[in-house]
């Protein structure tokens, strides 16, 4: 058992990874399975790869269905890490290369450590609320969040490229309807209104959007805002399975504040909730807060807000 | 008649799940046990696929303490739930429970659908499903919004980081799906009641040809640590304030933070 293998459907996650890998790989093997041409390989060896596999998948089957074809490249050696990047496709792929290689995995990895023969790794539980520290012995599959590492490109390095054909599907792709590019951006906005379920009507959003116009910030929402109610578009609504913003201001009503939505406001330099109930958990962490409707509070604020500045 | 079985997990709800602000422990003490959300999402396709299809539609569960959740799960739709309870799954991880319930639904027989939650409401690997399709030999169709059967497998829309895959199966396959797929009903007192009577089929791992050996967890937990947060808990509107004054008390306190442009 050596080397280190990184798998990703795109080029670009793959360069990140590829970055860890050859910190944790000294002098074993780093091998990269990527989608694409030749030059995609060589890319992939100059940001670290020794040598590359590239999988040539058929339109019409999902990428994860390179199972198999991946686990018969490991039948001479396993890799004692396979590192895969965190999409839907690549959690699928890395959780059935686990099964079959019988390993554990390590979801939405955030650290890993090489200590001695062991793997330390860390991630998030509970929803948010906490982390978990693990140790391994043997080979590891970790999924890697998109952006966990920063891609470096070296210079003048040399390696194999080699074609895959995947075969023995057992899923076929009838249809793709891509996501519509949208334009909301709430992850780099400095003020972000947040908006709940504690909103009686859609109408009634206005008055958030009302306040973010006034401090020049940004909507955002919770989960069942977005997917249940679907008042905001998928792309507002901040937490754990969502966005995750930074801003100086989080400013939020009808929020409860479970663990899963406040994973996403952690880093805001300041919490402000408008709640009627003084048993809610965003009580708990917000700096400031003002208990009543926000049918009466939003109205208030948007005046104040205004007089303000 | 096909046979479908909906897998769950029994977990503490992260709700009421406390934080030592000192040690950064968690507390568990007042914590109570639910069916995983997610799993509830999986339990109610089964249920609707069962009525639509009249299939035959059973529960699958393992873990440490799953006794106490068999009635509960049992009101939610299925004929029979097929458990093992044992001690040693405490400390299981997804690849130690996949291998379980592997066990457990290759013990049923001829199954041709597994519907799973996308992930577990505690510890959310996301691997369970996957890991089950490959161990049980089925195909992995993970991420589903909209499921339906045809003769020879299933259809499905999975919806990924860039849009909707429309995708076809034929074969018997392992199905995660994510919560907007459907809202599960709250049981009604005649379901309460109703899964009294119904049958419950407990297992051992020896049933399932499993050793203790095989279920000892490859990931060693060596830590939790709690999260917190240092926040200031400053309310505008007591001492009688009006809503209009602590508006306008806030906003000052905002300025003066140098937060408002
Ligand atoms: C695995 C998993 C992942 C999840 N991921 C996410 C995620 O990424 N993001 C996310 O947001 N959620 C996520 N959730 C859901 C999350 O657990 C909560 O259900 C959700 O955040 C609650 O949304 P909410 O605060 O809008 O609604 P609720 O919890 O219903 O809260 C509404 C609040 O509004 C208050 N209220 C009602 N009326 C008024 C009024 N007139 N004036 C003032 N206050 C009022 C109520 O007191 C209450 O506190 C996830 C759940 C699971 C299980």
């Amino acid at each position: 058992m050596s080397g280190i293998w990184v798998i990703s459907e795109t080029p670009k996650i793959a360069w990140e990874m590829l970055a860890k890998a050859r910190e944790l790989a000294g002098n074993e093997v780093v091998t990269a399975f990527v989608v694409g041409d030749y030059e995609t390989g060589m890319d992939a060896i100059s940001f670290g790869a020794d040598q590359v596999l590239l999988l040539e998948m058929p339109a019409n089957i999902p990428w994860e269905e390179c199972r198999d074809v991946i686990l018969k490249a490991g039948e001479t050696n396993k890799p004692s890490l396979i590192m895969v990047a965190a999409t839907r496709r690549g959690k699928d792929l890395a959780a059935q290369l686990a099964a079959l290689l019988d390993a554990p995995c390590v979801s939405e990895c955030k650290s890993i450590i090489k200590d001695g023969e062991n793997f330390l790794t860390e991630r998030i539980v509970y929803g948010g609320l906490a982390v978990k520290k693990m140790v391994s012995n043997g080979c590891l599959v970790a999924t890697i969040p998109p952006g966990t590492y920063h891609p470096e490109k070296i210079e003048g390095r040399s390696g194999d490229v080699k074609q895959l054909k995947p075969q023995g599907f057992k899923m076929v792709v009838r249809e793709r309807r891509p996501k519509p590019a949208t334009s909301v951006n709430i992850s780099d906005a400095n003020i972000v209104v947040g908006v709940g379920r504690g909103f009686g009507s859609k109408e009634e959003i206005q008055m958030a959007e009302r306040l973010a116009d006034i401090l020049d910030g940004a909507i955002g929402c919770t989960r069942p805002v977005a997917e249940d109610l679907r008042w905001l578009p998928e792309e507002c609504y901040i937490g754990l399975s969502g966005q995750v913003v930074r801003p100086a201001l989080y400013l939020c009503a009808g929020v409860s504040g479970q663990v899963q939505h406040v994973y996403g406001i952690r880093d805001a330099k300041t919490i402000v909730a408008v709640e009627k109930n003084e048993n809610a958990p965003i009580i708990r962490i917000a700096d400031y807060y003002i208990l009543g409707d926000l049918k009466e509070v939003l109205p208030a604020l948007i005046g104040a807000f205004a007089k303000a500045k | 008649m096909k046979k479908i079985v909906a897998c769950y997990k029994w977990v503490a709800d992260e709700a009421d799940i406390r934080i030592d602000e000192k040690s950064r422990a968690l507390n568990f003490d007042r914590v109570k046990y639910k069916i995983s959300e997610y799993d509830r999402n999986a339990i109610e396709v089964g249920n609707s696929l069962k009525d639509k299809y009249s299939c035959e539609f059973v529960a699958v569960t393992c873990g440490a303490q799953v006794e106490s959740s068999l009635k509960d799960v049992l009101s939610r739709g299925p004929t029979n739930v097929y458990y093992i309870n044992d001690e040693i799954l405490a400390d299981a991880d997804g690849g130690v429970t996949a291998k379980v319930l592997a066990g457990i639904i290759k013990k049923i027989g001829a199954v041709d659908l597994v519907i799973c939650g996308e992930g577990s409401g505690d510890e959310y690997g996301q691997q369970v499903g996957p890991r089950l399709a490959a161990l049980l030999g089925y195909a992995s169709c993970t991420f589903v919004t909209k499921l339906d059967l045809t003769d020879e497998g299933l259809m499905a829309e999975r919806k990924l980081e860039d849009g909707i895959e429309v995708v076809q199966v034929q074969g018997p396959a392992v199905v995660t799906v994510l919560p907007d797929i459907n809202t599960p009903p709250i049981p009604t007192l005649k379901q309460i009641l109703g899964a009294k009577k119904k049958p419950t089929t407990k297992l051992s791992l020896k049933d399932i040809g499993l050793s203790r050996d095989a279920c000892a967890p490859k990931l060693k937990n060596i830590g939790v640590l709690g999260t917190v947060m240092e926040r200031k808990g400053i309310c505008m509107n007591i001492d009688g304030l009006s809503i209009q004054e602590a508006a306008e008390k806030l906003a000052k306190r905002l300025s003066a933070d140098g937060i408002l442009g």
